[in-house]
């Protein structure tokens, strides 16, 4: 339809990658069509292999794609040269990797302003947003610390602060709560949620249904392909007879 | 249910359905004995959702042949397009994947889905319930709770898998 | 890691060849030709057939060969020459054949000549010379069949007469008069220190009366190893160099080497490796890969060894054959060098913990004051990033430092001995050899000489010189004394203290002779000349080194004031530029029909070809070292930084950012190393060489600094290189896929 392309920040349509080496073909991604709006919460979820990380990789400019098409907020991006794209990562899109997000040669609050400084703030607005976001995520102690000396759930929250150190108009993370307990997937989800509510979108990779069911939409990978794409709506109210999965003490404050 | 299923793909007498029905479900499910069978049918029977007709055979004994009323079809494709709740959904609802080939009623993946939007929706308000809880014992349970629902979801992964 | 042990092997056994083949090749040539320490120039008749039982110690006796003096006739020039009838290769003292063949009886006429004679009178094998005997009442013409080196006697022209080998024919034929020839007879004994003693023996049992000469090996030894103090300094320094140098190599690939593989050792650690063990591993496998690096390298150097000799005239390969001490120990301070670079890493990297190694960091805090200023004033972040990450981590970027800092330290003290060789090889004025020729008189009178001299175009420049033998107080031996020109018009000596003597008993003197006097420039000698005493004041210091660098020059108004003989005179001839000494020596000795005695004054630099090599080489070897311990550093950077790259790519640096950023962190490191190594090479080279040319007697003065321009496209090189090695291992990963790089 003409006039939902100006409104879609993000527009995916067939895109597929095969890799190819050793002999070995392996097609990650198999004409996968998705979009987003401004603003919107999408989760793409999927049994491991089902190229999810390979889809975001290639929305994030980090995978060239074999074939399809990118359309970020009207531009297509798909066939950017890297030095594009880097410039594109800069200020309108935030990445966060399942591992080894963070530079390591570098404090976690060094890390965190200089995606900042990058995204084009000046020093003192760098360091207001990192001690922002470090707060938010209960990791002010940890802001002169080395990336190593942190546990794994730490790193992927300063590597969701640092991805969204610079304002971007699209988050893209991939398993961001992969490592982490419940506490800390909790505090991962509030910076969510507050984020989306400030107008980020958002779209992330993830196996964990809590995750998923926060966002406004879920993507349902599988073998390369969607294979649902609806939005997370009430739950139908429960029929006479079956059981709710609460136990009926709850259900009256329902 | 299962019956009304099996009978929306074509008619059958009550000795076929025991046999349908242990082909379909193997040791998973155990066979109700072919009295019960009868004693369903003459059930549904009542109910209208199915009608029953004599065969005459030449050498055997007649034989009553059960086929779908349009109720009853309607009953099925009901039936099957509704996500279920509770831990007998499982059972239930593999049961309908199972069946849905033979009834022909909506594909296996449109069920899944639907069945995975069902999950995540009640997820969401599990989550929500989860962040106003301020007590541990309320938190704990629903706690509880999403994590069946977790692993329901993994199960429907892994039907999908395996059945799409 | 094998190559580079191997090159260091090589490298040394190859310099240290050199050295020795250049400085003192006495000793592989008396292996070589298993020689005779003692020669012994008897009556003839002599009876040395009981001197093995008479005296003790003596292992085998070489001769008694027949030996008559005679003259080599070339035109005008007469030279004077021994010829050995050896009926057969002697086995004690065996010459050692460069070209052509030994004497054999098919050609009965045909002689052999010592390498260095025919060096000296440019004869070579297949010419003719004409023997005159000491009575000039025979002449034969004979063809030179072969030239063999020997042990047995110094260098000519130091160690005099020349030596031929002849058959015993060919001397009965020019010298019938067994009363006027020698016995020629060598020692070879067990105990080399017990020379003296022995010879004392000899005497004693053959009588005074009988023994004419006496020559020992210290003597001959020495007389090679004097040859040339000049190279013997530039190759001392060198050889320092060499050695620092190849310690460098091999400790920088070794532990380089170690630290590269922590991932694969942790891994050891975990399928359960005690440190001891893992530490036995290491060891024993750097040990294996040095041992047959030094295999490589021993086998180089033997295939190297007589290329390089080719290129560099004087030096033989006997004369460049170690003695098995010098290869032990060059082969085991290598192998002891790799354990040692082996022992600390290898300890560490023990230590290693079974999961993967988590790097402590000095945490900086708040992207440290100075490199977020320069983010923020929009400076380019790919050379604030670089820079700052090439100085996070101290302890490796001191070590990067200092392993290119030292190799360019060297580096620029090479290129600094480099202008000092060829200020030598083309200044020669300033080690007192202003002039190239000299003319003795001859059969001419003094006066007619001076005439034919000075009217000779060719000559820009002639000074009237005596040498007269002094004694001081306290010497046993006279002290060669020069009166060159006069005290109004003096020799030009290149004066590096004080200043060149104008008035009669005023001196220059050099080091080794001011040291070997006790004395100091301003201070006053006296000296006595035939028993006439001269007083001297030494105004002035020279660096000559000509008569074993012990000089007293004078004007020689001096010596007439004083009343004292003057005997022997000749002319310095200083020539026009430009003209080669050989064509001006033809010339004079054509002008005066032979008669003028005509010689050029050899210059030790001529022989500086192989220090030239030696030099170049290790330079290339140093900056190896270099380029090696960059790309080590480079490497070791790199596996860390593989990750970040991604992660920086991510935060919106472009591939060519990233590039940059990498080259940053070598570039950064290497220009400062260049930069200390090279202004501290500048103040260490002059110094260097006025030191040791301090210990070999030559004195301070010598030293020049490196040319500007070498130095600065050395420089300019080094950081070139420095860049490169930040991006060459790299190259590729600046594009890889995100996935692929950062897998779990």
């Amino acid at each position: 339809m003409i006039g939902e392309g100006d409104r879609l920040l993000l527009r995916a349509a067939s895109l597929t990658k095969t890799f190819s080496g050793d002999g070995v073909v392996v097609p990650a991604v198999r004409g996968a069509d998705l979009s987003l709006r401004h603003g919107e919460f999408a989760a793409i979820t999927g049994p491991s292999g089902s190229g999810k990380s390979t889809l975001l990789h290639m929305l994030g400019g980090l995978e060239r794609p074999t074939s399809g098409e990118i359309w970020l907020d009207g531009q297509r991006v798909d066939q950017l040269s890297q030095a594009r794209w880097a410039v594109l990562r800069r200020r309108r899109i935030g990445f966060v990797f399942q591992f080894f997000n963070l530079v390591s040669n570098m404090t976690v609050a060094d890390n965190v302003e200089l995606a900042a400084l990058m995204g084009g703030a000046s020093r003192k607005q760098a360091a207001a947003r990192r001690r922002d976001l470090l707060g938010e995520l209960g990791l002010a102690d940890k802001a002169d610390t080395a990336p190593a000396r942190l546990s794994g759930g730490e790193q992927q929250r300063v590597a969701l602060a640092r991805a969204m150190a610079n304002r971007p108009a699209l988050l893209l993370a991939d398993e961001p709560t992969g490592n982490l307990d419940s506490a800390a997937t909790f505090s991962v989800l509030r910076l969510l949620a507050r984020a989306h509510a400030d107008g980020q979108a958002i779209l992330l990779v993830t196996h964990d249904s809590r995750v998923a069911s926060a966002a406004d939409r879920v993507i349902s990978l599988f073998d390369g392909m969607v294979a649902d794409d609806a939005p997370v709506g009430v739950p139908a109210p429960p029929e006479n007879g079956s059981e709710m999965p609460l136990p009926r003490v709850l259900r009256l404050r329902g | 249910m299962p019956l009304l299923a099996l009978l929306a793909k074509e008619p059958a007498h009550g000795y076929e359905l025991k046999t349908q029905l242990e082909q379909v479900f193997g040791e998973a499910y155990p066979a109700p004995n072919i009295g019960q069978i009868y004693v369903t049918l003459q059930r549904l029977e009542r109910d209208g959702l199915v009608r029953s007709q004599d065969v005459v055979q030449a050498t055997r004994p007649n034989k009553r042949v059960y086929e779908l009323t349009d109720a009853g079809r309607e009953a099925v494709v009901e039936w099957v397009d509704k996500a279920g709740d509770g831990p007998r959904v499982r059972d239930e609802f593999f049961m309908k994947l199972a069946l849905s080939h033979l009834a022909g009623t909506s594909d296996r993946l449109g069920l899944i889905n639907r069945q995975r939007r069902h999950y995540l929706a009640q997820m969401r308000s599990l989550s929500e319930l989860a962040a106003s809880a301020d007590r541990s014992i309320p938190r704990l349970l629903i706690e509880g709770a999403m994590l069946h629902l977790q692993a329901d979801l993994d199960w429907l992964q892994r039907c999908q898998e395996e059945l799409v | 890691m094998v190559g580079v042990v191997a090159g260091v092997v090589s490298a040394l056994l190859l310099s240290a060849g050199l050295l020795q083949g250049a400085t003192n090749p006495w000793q592989g040539l008396f292996t070589a030709t298993r020689g005779a320490q003692i020669w012994l120039h008897l009556s003839p008749g002599t009876n040395v057939a009981q001197l093995r039982s008479q005296v003790g110690g003596i292992q085998a006796v070489a001769g008694p060969y027949q030996a008559t003096a005679a003259t080599v006739a070339q035109g005008s020039q007469r030279t004077r020459v021994e010829l050995r009838a050896t009926p057969s290769v002697p086995q004690v003292g065996r010459p050692l054949l460069v070209t052509g063949q030994w004497l054999a009886p098919r050609s009965p006429d045909g002689v052999v000549l010592e390498a260095t004679f025919a060096q000296a009178i440019h004869v070579s094998v297949g010419s003719k010379i004409v023997l005159d005997n000491v009575d000039e009442t025979a002449r034969l013409t004979v063809p030179v069949v072969g030239i063999a080196e020997t042990a047995d006697q110094g260098f000519y022209p130091d160690q005099t007469p020349g030596l031929i080998w002849v058959l015993p024919g060919l001397l009965r034929r020019i010298e019938p008069n067994p009363g006027h020839t020698e016995e020629v007879v060598g020692l070879r004994i067990a105990s080399p220190a017990a020379d003296g003693f022995i010879v004392q023996q000899v005497v004693t049992q053959l009588g005074s009366s009988a023994v004419g000469g006496i020559s020992t090996w210290q003597q001959v030894e020495q007389s090679m190893a004097r040859r040339n103090p000049l190279l013997g300094l530039l190759l001392a320094l060198f050889g320092l160099m060499a050695l620092g140098a190849a310690l460098l190599a091999i400790i920088n690939v070794t532990s380089g080497r170690v630290l590269i593989r922590n991932a694969d050792l942790g891994m050891l650690k975990t399928l359960g490796f005690t440190p001891a063990q893992v530490i036995v591993i290491l060891t024993a496998e750097h040990t294996i890969l040095a041992g047959v690096g030094v295999l490589a390298g021993l086998a180089a150097a033997r295939l190297l060894m007589p290329v390089l000799l080719g290129t560099v005239p004087g030096v033989s390969l006997a004369a460049a054959a170690l003695p098995g001490g010098w290869t032990a120990v060059i082969i085991g301070g290598t192998l002891g060098a790799v354990l040692l670079a082996t022992a600390a890493p290898a300890w560490q990297a023990s230590q290693v913990r079974p999961v993967a190694a988590v790097r402590a960091l000095p945490p900086r805090g708040h992207l440290s004051r100075l490199a977020g200023t320069a983010m923020a004033a929009r400076m380019p972040p790919a050379v604030v990033l670089g820079t700052r990450a090439a100085f996070v981590r101290k302890l490796g970027a001191a070590l990067v430092i200092s392993g290119l800092a030292i190799p360019m330290l060297m580096i620029t003290i090479g290129l600094g001995f480099w202008s000092t060789l060829n200020d030598v090889q083309h200044d020669p004025a300033d080690i007192g050899l202003a002039a190239s020729v000299t003319v003795s008189p001859g059969t001419l009178t003094p006066a007619r000489a001076g005439q034919l001299i000075q009217a000779d175009p060719q000559v820009q420049a002639a000074y009237s010189c005596v040498r007269a033998e002094a004694l001081t107080l306290g010497e046993t031996t006279t002290i060669t004394t020069l009166g060159m020109g006069t005290s109004a018009r003096p020799y030009p000596f290149h004066v590096v203290a004080g200043q060149l003597y104008h008035a009669p008993e005023q001196a220059v003197a050099t080091q080794a002779l001011l040291t070997a006097l006790h004395l100091s420039v301003g201070q006053f000698v006296r000296m006595w000349f035939g028993g006439v005493p001269v007083t001297f004041h030494i105004v002035g210091r020279i660096i000559d080194p000509q008569y074993d660098g012990e000089v007293l020059a004078y004007g020689r108004d001096t010596l007439a004031d004083e009343g004292a003989p003057t005997p022997i005179g000749f002319y310095s001839l200083i020539l026009r530029p430009g003209v080669s000494p050989a064509a001006a020596v033809t010339r004079l000795t054509r002008m005066s029909g032979g008669r003028l005695d005509v010689a050029q004054v050899p210059n030790p630099a001529d022989q500086l070809g192989i220090v030239h090599v030696a030099l170049a080489s290790l330079i290339a070897v140093l900056a190896l070292i270099g380029v090696t311990s960059l790309l080590t550093a480079s490497l070791l950077g790199q596996r860390d930084h593989q990750r970040d790259v991604t992660v920086l790519r991510v935060m919106g640096l472009t591939p060519v950012q990233v590039r940059v950023a990498l080259m940053m962190r070598t570039t950064v490191l290497g220009l400062v190393a260049v930069v200390i190594g090279t202004v501290a090479g500048r103040l260490v080279s002059m110094e260097l060489v006025n030191a040791v040319s301090r210990l070999y007697g030559l004195g301070a003065g010598l030293g020049r600094p490196p040319s500007a321009g070498t130095l600065a496209l050395a420089v300019a090189l080094a950081i070139g290189v420095a860049a490169l090695a930040g991006i060459l291992p790299l190259g590729p990963s600046s594009r890889r896929p995100a996935a692929a790089v950062l897998g779990p």
